[in-house]
């Protein structure tokens, strides 16, 4: 297990290295001159060299790299060239708003998917099972940002229940800060709510159809001890290294999420930055974003060691 | 002596009986689709772009039957146009995935080593990526357009191609039919192209019906979020985006594209789901 | 051939039987009629199937596949699945319909007064509990016992079925056990809440021979000491020999023969039953014998019975069989069969196809060059040198050293268990898997060197015949296609040539012509297995090897295959490799024998010579662990060997840790040294020869042979 531990963490280490080397290159080596870009069109060429010696552009890009990293490995994520600021708190505001939205939303999409996914097993063929199956496809059947705006419109304007956008910090009180949430949250939910009830189905089916699961009935053992101690333990493992990607496609949603509801996280930022030309931020912003996937997947991976007993155990042997 | 007596021949005919319901309803929800891809802007019953500031924000009637958008543009019209710009993101980027995607895994499914351990690794770092920022990133550089957005949703599903890939390909090596065509001296190339590559197929025509659906919807969301496909087009991701701020006096503007995209996304499911059903080996000969 | 006496079977109940009035029995199913519905129809798996057992016996449910016997076991059970569904009969147990009693009742029973041990231990063992919580969970169940005290009972249990460290064990996880342990797990799983009746649904099937004869042991003197009834589900007629007081014989899903299991199995009524009992191989040593076989394949029902259901396969049947359903004959004695003609057919022997007509006897081997030489083989998995030290493996030795011949024209057998190496070495022969060390020469030269460079026509001349008949041919192309492919390779004239050596090729193993237009999942495994041969067949090969090519296959098929194997070796003058588990079906076929095990040959020679003493004790163990039919001779007393497995490549014997015989330090230390007779019999052992020929043979009947010879 710590064999297993360490090889992991050597390989995160590797591929963080490689995420920033490639995240530096797409944005530095890039067609079209970034220093005109920032500068605008109408900008005399001194301006633009002003801006090119200003951001080390002139400098070979090995060099460029190094100080970047450097900087990344001394906690300086550079300075916004648009909010002439420091990037690193603003980015690590951002990223707890949004880390708050995406960690809710998988732990909703983690219970329900799970939760129907297993009654649709269960029930297969029968009433539940097919509404489980259209409950999923209209989740999917439409992309997110439609379902944002039906919420908004139903939610907000019509019914006017919850807010339709913003964000209230929790200090102002509890109850403001989590209808700010509901809304963005459960469009986020609605994505991915499918995929995972559809992948615990077919699991907790594929495991109901086992010895093992046969052999604990045989033992007389009542059906709730079956389907949750002995199905729903192995049906879970593939459904935990899915729940680890969708953690990534959230993090990807919430570009989009944020912008609907006006929520203002990592998001939102990049979008903002993207529109402003802010490279520094660009980076910034997708490397730490990057970086937490990445750490959301070791934790999937030592998860998924923990649960199997075959790798937790295997390993200790060696 | 046989011990042949229990099996009469059959008749080896694919009987319309015998294809999968979701097949037939998921071909039944796409064939229009497929129709207004092609022949969208012949069948409009107005150009796309032709703007009237006389009739803005109708709602739906007899002349405008999903109403209008705030130029005044019939939005049937644009989404009937729509068609095969929403359509090409998803089938292209998947094509674009799956042409990358299927050679990189027969190679490291079947010759393993150095090279496919390369591969892998390779993946794992595009893996490592959340699925659409290393997309984002690329776009956020350059001036949008719409192929660089399907050249970045393609990128971004090759490693789930090259995996699933691999994947059967290991197994398939494993089997013994495979053993029989080493033993009887056949070529690597035969081995993949006609022992194995028949057998992956099957699983890649469904896996590439859910990525067709997912390239849809990130199509639709690079649009949404301007880094799609460019007005004054009429995409249905752009549409739901530009009819936004109008959702509330005109929620026609965004509905019309949206229940588009519900069908198109729904009729390939079911088309993935039939695909899974009629493509199952033991369906082929005799039914 | 079949005049042994009637034997006794080994378990005897404590009362006789046959004189006090028969007690109420325990279990009594009544015309039980099971189906399975889906979308296609509906099959008809169990056709008013009846008997009894009474408290305290044990009685096998026989029957090859399709036969309905797990069907049987599982309505017992309720548990069948599956879309399967009693349409009618009686469950009757101690005397309650079950199928009367609501589901929560029925759920009730299982595992406390009904309890069952499934053919795969591995997987009947859920891989994320420990194996204590699992035999722990009736106990709290059914007992009402507290987690501590049911881990005590669990201790006791396991102690009970021959574990020896029963609180390590409980503390495991079930792939940290090996196959005999899990399978002793879940037998003191079925024992805790002492049950009445025990389902054993082919409870040995998926274990080797030595651990098999450990496993029938133990539930023989369970059986006996805990006074239990028990339904034994089995396949191996060896075995139900072994354990059973009675019998009851399935086919189609009707019961054909029921009665005491010494006189079903010497004096069978049943055509089928006679077929069944006259098709099994048994260890000879008169290699030219033909296996009687049963010609056909079960025929699959969909309603209800009309006619016999084994007429199609019956040389005795009549027009009669074939227009009305037989009713079940019974007698006082309580021997029931299903045939009207079972009393003009008693004593009467299944047919021998060409009895008497010996094969054509080719020449022995000839002294010439072999065709296959094998010198110094070593193949080591899984070997990693990474530069991470975490990561460096040193790999598992999965054949050690070994050097063997096969001549021209003659069949060598390679015995062994799981792990052996067996099908290692048969892979390195055919240059699928490259040597660690050693040289595999092929027709003197060097196969797998030729293999690398690209020489394909050499390598076809060696080909292989599968065990799984499904996997090895490729799903989505017709037999025709698949046989088409050697020929195009082998630059076999045109299609229309082709087609017509094609043909030629069915119809010589044994199918229509017309087959090759059909796809693999169109035919029965016998069918599919005939194809795989003559795919071999089709590249015109001197030497094929066989790896388990009869295993997977029903005792009918399997002599079938194994016949059809015999007469190609005869007329094309093939070599084989014969690998395989199972030793009499080795004594069918093969000139020579290799017995491995943990990748090195412990003994080898002519068949006839290893079936004999001196033995390697591990052979020895092996052949007193094959389950017989008692008329074929005196049970033996079994030699039981520890579970224990060590990992082979080590310095000394790779038996060693599990002998019965072992000196002592030498064997863990020293490569044991090879002990050569005059006709090529090799024993590799630290103990004399002398010694080892000390032994009783294990086959006393075999003595008689010499005469012969």
């Amino acid at each position: 297990m710590f064999a297993y531990f360490l090889t992991r963490l050597a390989s995160l280490a590797l591929i963080l290295v490689v995420m920033s080397v490639l995240i530096f290159l797409v944005t530095q080596a890039m067609p079209g001159d970034v220093a005109s870009m920032i500068a605008g069109q109408f900008a005399s060429k001194e301006v633009v060299d002003a801006i090119a010696v200003k951001l080390g552009l002139d400098q070979p890009l090995i060099v460029q790299y190094g100080r970047w990293a450097a900087g990344i490995l001394q906690g300086d994520l550079g300075r916004s060239l648009v909010l002439e600021q420091p990037i690193g708190p603003i980015l690590m505001e951002a990223l707890a708003r949004s880390l708050v939205l995406a960690v809710v939303a998988l732990v909703v999409v983690a219970v329900v998917g799970i939760a129907l996914g297993v009654l649709a097993a269960v029930r297969r063929g029968k009433l539940t099972d097919q509404m489980v199956s259209g409950i999923s496809y209209l989740g999917i059947a439409v992309p997110d940002f439609f379902w944002a705006i039906v919420l908004v419109l139903i939610f907000g304007s019509y019914l006017k229940l919850l807010p339709t956008g913003g964000y209230t910090p929790i200090s102002e009180g509890f109850l403001p800060w989590a209808a700010h949430l509901v809304l963005p949250v459960v469009t986020l939910v609605l994505m991915l709510l499918a995929r995972i009830a559809r992948l615990t189905r077919s699991s907790m089916i594929d495991v109901l159809q086992t010895n093992y699961v046969k052999f604990a009935r045989a033992k007389g053992m009542p059906e709730s001890v079956v389907i949750l101690r002995h199905a729903l333990k192995n049906a879970l493992l593939p459904t935990i290294t899915v729940l680890a990607i969708d953690f990534g496609l959230i993090l990807g949603g919430v570009v989009v999420i944020e912008t609907i509801f006006s929520y203002p996280g990592m998001g939102r930022l990049l979008l903002f930055a993207i529109q402003r030309h802010d490279l520094p931020l660009i980076q910034a912003t997708i490397l730490i974003v990057s970086a937490a996937y990445c750490l959301a997947n070791l934790t999937a991976d030592l998860l998924y060691a923990f649960v199997n007993p075959k790798i937790r155990h295997g390993m200790r042997a060696s | 002596m046989t011990d042949a007596t229990s099996i009469r021949p059959a008749p080896r005919r694919l009987r319309m009986s015998a294809l999968p319901g979701s097949l037939i309803v998921g071909i039944v929800l796409l064939a229009p689709l497929v129709v207004a891809a092609v022949a969208g802007s012949w069948l409009a019953p107005y150009p796309y772009d032709e703007m009237n500031i006389l009739s803005r924000l109708q709602p739906p009637g007899p002349d405008f039957w999903f109403g209008t958008d705030e130029f005044g543009r019939d939005v049937f019209s644009r989404t009937l146009v729509g068609t095969g710009s929403s359509l090409l993101m998803g089938v292209a980027a998947t094509a674009l995935s799956l042409l990358a995607g299927v050679p990189l895994g027969l190679v490291a499914g079947y010759k393993g080593g150095r090279v496919g351990e390369a591969i892998m690794r390779a993946m794992d770092v595009l893996m490592s990526f959340p699925p659409i920022l290393l997309g984002i990133l690329v776009l956020a550089v350059t001036p949008p357009a719409q192929w660089k957005a399907i050249a970045a949703i393609g990128i971004v599903y090759v490693p789930q191609v090259v995996r699933l890939t691999r994947a059967i390909t290991l197994e398939l090596m494993q089997e013994e039919f495979i053993t029989a065509a080493h033993l009887r001296g056949e070529s690597a190339t035969y081995i993949l192209f006609k022992e194995i590559l028949p057998n992956i197929w099957p699983p890649l025509a469904v896996e590439a019906s859910l990525r067709v659906v997912f390239a849809i919807l990130l199509g639709a969301s690079l649009s949404f979020i301007g880094m799609g496909a460019q007005p004054p087009s009429s995409d249905w991701g752009l549409m739901i985006s530009e009819a936004r701020p109008f959702v509330e006096q005109a929620p026609w503007i965004a509905l019309c594209p949206g229940f588009a995209l519900a069908i198109a996304v729904i009729g390939i499911n079911l088309l993935g789901d039939g695909l899974r059903a009629l493509l199952d080996p033991r369906n082929m000969g005799a039914h | 051939m079949m005049t042994a006496p009637q034997a006794q079977p080994v378990l005897q109940p404590a009362a006789a039987p046959a004189v006090t009035p028969a007690p109420a029995p325990l279990l009594d199913i009544r015309g039980l009629t099971i189906s399975y519905g889906n979308a296609r129809g509906t099959l008809r798996a169990a056709s008013d199937v009846s008997f009894a057992i009474r408290p305290g016996e044990v009685m096998g449910l026989v029957g090859e596949s399709g036969s309905g016997k797990s069907t049987v076991a599982m309505a017992i059970l309720d548990l069948l699945g599956g879309g399967g569904r009693v349409d009618s009969g009686e469950i009757l147990f101690d005397g309650v319909d079950l199928r009367r009693l609501p589901a929560a009742e029925r759920r009730a029973l299982r595992g406390d007064r009904i309890a069952a041990v499934f053919q795969d231990p591995f997987t009947s063992l859920n891989p994320a509990l420990t194996v204590g919580r699992q035999i722990a969970e009736p106990l709290i169940q059914h007992k009402g016992l507290s987690p501590r005290q049911a881990a005590v009972r669990v201790e006791e249990l396991l102690a009970e079925v021959g574990i020896r460290e029963p609180r390590r064990v409980a503390a495991s996880y079930p792939h940290e056990l090996s196959g005999g342990m899990q399978q002793r797990a879940l037998i003191a799983t079925a024992l805790g809440c002492e049950p009445k009746l025990l389902i054993l649904d082919e409870p040995t099937t998926a274990l080797d021979v030595t651990v098999e004869a450990r496993i029938i042991d133990l539930l023989a003197k369970l059986c006996d000491s805990h006074r239990l009834s028990a339904l034994f589900v089995s396949h191996n007629l060896g075995i139900v020999n072994r354990i059973c007081e009675t019998v009851t014989v399935l086919y189609g899903g009707v019961v054909v023969e029921t009665g005491r299991t010494g006189r079903v199995l010497s004096r069978p009524a049943h055509p089928y039953a006679k077929g069944l009992v006259a098709a099994l191989p048994r260890i000879t040593a008169e290699r030219r014998h033909r296996l009687p076989s049963i010609p056909g394949t079960v025929a699959k029902l969909s309603g209800a019975v009309t006619a016999c259901v084994f007429a199609p396969r019956c040389p005795f049947a009549e027009e009669t069989c074939r227009s009305q359903p037989q009713p079940m004959r019974m007698d006082e004695a309580g021997d029931g069969v299903r045939c009207w003609k079972a009393d003009a057919l008693a004593g009467m022997p299944w047919p021998d196809e060409d009895a008497g007509a010996a094969r054509p006897s080719r020449p022995q081997p000839q002294q010439s060059a072999p065709l296959v030489e094998v010198d110094h083989l070593r193949k080591v998995y899984g070997a990693n040198r990474s530069v991470l030290p975490w990561l460096r493996r040193a790999g598992t030795v999965a054949v050690d050293d070994v050097s063997f011949t096969v001549g021209r024209g003659e069949v060598v057998g390679v015995v062994g268990e799981s792990g052996s190496g067996k099908s290692t070495i048969g892979r390195a022969l055919l240059a699928l898997t490259e040597p660690s060390a050693g040289t595999v020469l092929f027709d003197g030269a060097d196969l797998t060197e030729r293999v690398r460079r690209g020489d394909q026509d050499l390598r076809r001349r060696a080909q292989l015949v599968f065990q799984n008949s499904a996997a090895s041919l490729n799903p989505r192309k017709t037999i025709g296609a698949a046989m088409d492919r050697p020929l195009v390779l082998a630059g076999h004239g045109d299609a229309e040539e082709r087609g017509k050596t094609i043909a030629g090729l069915l119809t010589r193993v044994g199918l229509p012509a017309a087959y090759a237009d059909r796809y693999p999942h169109e035919l029965s495994g016998g069918e599919r297995q005939r194809v795989n041969i003559a795919r071999a067949l089709a590249t015109n090969p001197d030497f094929v090897v066989c790896d388990e090519a009869v295993s997977a296959l029903d005792v009918s098929v399997q002599a079938n295959i194994l016949n059809l194997l015999a007469e190609l070796r005869d007329e094309m003058g093939l070599s084989y490799l014969f690998i395989t588990h199972d030793i009499a079906v080795v004594s069918h076929i093969a000139d020579r024998v290799l017995v491995v095990y943990g990748g090195t040959i412990c003994e080898e020679g002519p068949i006839a010579s290893v079936l004999r003493p001196p033995y390697h004790p591990y052979t020895e163990a092996l052949l007193s662990a094959v389950p017989r039919l008692a008329e074929d001779g005196q049970e033996v007393p079994r030699i039981l060997l520890e579970d224990a497995a060590a990992a082979p490549g080590g310095r000394g014997c790779a038996f060693a840790a599990r002998c019965p015989r072992k000196l002592g330090a030498v064997c863990d230390e020293q490569a044991p040294p090879v002990h050569a007779t005059a006709d090529g019999h090799r024993i590799a052992c630290h103990i004399p020869l002398a010694t080892l020929a000390e032994r009783a043979s294990v086959f006393p009947e075999l003595m008689g042979d010499d005469a012969r010879h």
